[in-house]
């Protein structure tokens, strides 16, 4: 679960920090893998 | 369109009647999308010549395109994106996300129902709601102190579902499969994961506060632009443009195709915005539904097969929707919904987004702090020139010749128009599409 964080953090930190930035980011870059095996 | 600021509900009785209406506006919309995500399969039926899945998918992308920006310039005017932009401009970053899943999964369909067949793939990535039923859990608080009769009813709905899905797949695919069965596997599963784990960005987006027909317009350059490297990568340049050009009977029928997905996809991003994605996906999983209908009724499929198949596809239909009458009756508690407030003040602490806008956009509101959205001539430039260039590639298009029942489809389009009007109107009374 993503952390709470005081306001003042930037915001690409914040991105870079988020769960709900790396778990689409992973399954993305599974996904293309996948992609690549299958053709 | 004149917006008008919902007062702001200070009384729970109000409060409660409040969330009533949105749940039961999630749900209309979850069932309107279903509806017109099954029609879009119609104008794709039309197209049965030798062209490539990659150029077929990708030119329904470029309708998707049009559509993507000319509706919400249509409805609430591109000043009223902007401003959502400018209030949380790092949701830009997961409209991307999705819209690269969101190509990556279609394109391993294609491999998917080659390699398998339909019936045995469309079950498998249907599984999408189960995985969204997970993230709905686990990352923005739904179904969270829900009691055991709603997670029977989520869950169990969406089991029943999928095994309705499966029975409606298996008799409308008259295809074998084909010999790389464990490829096929893994492309539908793949597809069902992608597709998962696309819902977490709009989940984000709508508990952050952004509207739906914002987070689209973004939404469509991730999918353009993934599908566009897709199809280069997959075909080369100048095979993917000579196969453009020799399907240029075709284009309109297959953006048409595009378009009233998108239309179905609009709905579909409201159910999640205020049903959640657990309730919200299911929903509007219906699209099976409807696809076969159409398949059905106006392209004559099955005609003539063996009662048993009439059978399963009578099961499927009713298991599928007791699967949905499952989810619809098991709306979201008042302490269910203060779980999802968490998780959105939650949101708006971490990306430092006024808590007036997030809570007031959660109950589908303007803030008081937002000025009233407003169409200007780049609106109606915009919706110009898209009904121009879908008029023009009208011009240039030709019917195939395939029999049609028409009575059948205008008895289906009505209905799909009906759903538009009767779900438009209540998420025009109800939220002025915020």
């Amino acid at each position: 679960m993503p952390k709470e964080t005081a306001p003042q953090q930037s915001r690409f930190a914040s991105i870079l920090t988020d769960i709900h930035f790396w778990v689409p980011v992973a399954v993305l870059i599974g996904g293309l893998v996948l992609l690549k095996f299958l053709r | 369109m004149q917006s008008t600021l919902t007062p702001t509900l200070d009384s729970p009785a109000q409060q409660t009647s409040r969330a009533r209406k949105l749940q039961l506006l999630g749900i209309l919309s979850g069932f309107t999308a279903g509806a017109w995500l099954g029609a879009a399969e119609a104008p794709t039926k039309l197209v049965s010549i030798g062209l490539s899945p990659m150029v077929i998918s990708l030119i329904m992308v470029i309708g998707v395109f049009l559509a993507r920006w000319s509706v919400p310039a249509l409805i609430l005017g591109t000043s009223s994106v902007r401003a959502d932009i400018r209030r949380a401009p790092h949701l830009i970053i997961w409209a991307l996300l999705a819209g690269c899943l969101w190509a990556v999964a279609n394109t391993m369909t294609i491999f998917a129902i080659r390699d398998i067949g339909l019936s045995i793939a469309f079950p498998l990535w249907n599984s999408n709601s189960l995985l969204g039923i997970l993230w709905g859990f686990l990352f923005f608080n739904e179904l969270r102190q829900a009691g055991w009769r709603r997670w029977l009813g989520v869950l169990g709905g969406a089991l029943v579902m999928c095994v309705g899905a499966a029975l409606l797949a298996i008799a409308s695919s008259g295809a074998a499969p084909a010999a790389h069965s464990l490829r096929g596997v893994w492309a539908a599963l793949g597809a069902g994961v992608l597709w998962g784990t696309m819902y977490i960005p709009y989940r984000k987006a709508y508990l952050t506060g952004m509207n739906p027909l914002s987070f689209v317009t973004f939404f469509t350059f991730g999918e353009l632009g993934m599908m566009s490297a897709l199809a280069v990568t997959y075909l080369g340049v100048t095979p993917l443009l000579h196969e453009l050009q020799s399907a240029r009977d075709v284009l309109f029928w297959l953006m048409l195709g595009g378009f009233i997905w998108v239309i179905g996809d609009l709905f579909q991003q409201y159910a999640a915005k205020y049903v959640g994605i657990s309730r919200g996906i299911p929903l509007s999983n219906t699209n099976q539904l409807w696809g076969l209908l159409w398949g059905m009724l106006v392209f004559g499929e099955l005609h003539g097969h063996s009662h048993s198949l009439y059978a399963q596809v009578v099961g499927g239909s009713l298991l599928m929707m007791a699967g949905v009458a499952a989810i619809s009756f098991s709306s979201a508690t008042s302490s269910e919904r203060t779980c999802w407030k968490q998780a959105a003040h939650r949101e708006g602490q971490r990306y430092n987004i006024a808590a007036d806008y997030v809570e007031a956009r959660m109950d589908g509101r303007q803030a008081a702090s937002e000025a009233k959205p407003a169409r200007t001539a780049i609106d109606w430039l915009l919706v110009v020139a898209v009904t121009a260039i879908f008029l023009y590639f009208a011009t240039t298009a030709r019917l195939p010749q395939i029999p049609i029942t028409w009575p059948a489809s205008l008895v289906l389009s009505a209905s799909a128009i009906a759903l538009l009007l009767i779900c438009g109107a209540a998420l025009y009374r109800t939220t002025r599409f915020h």
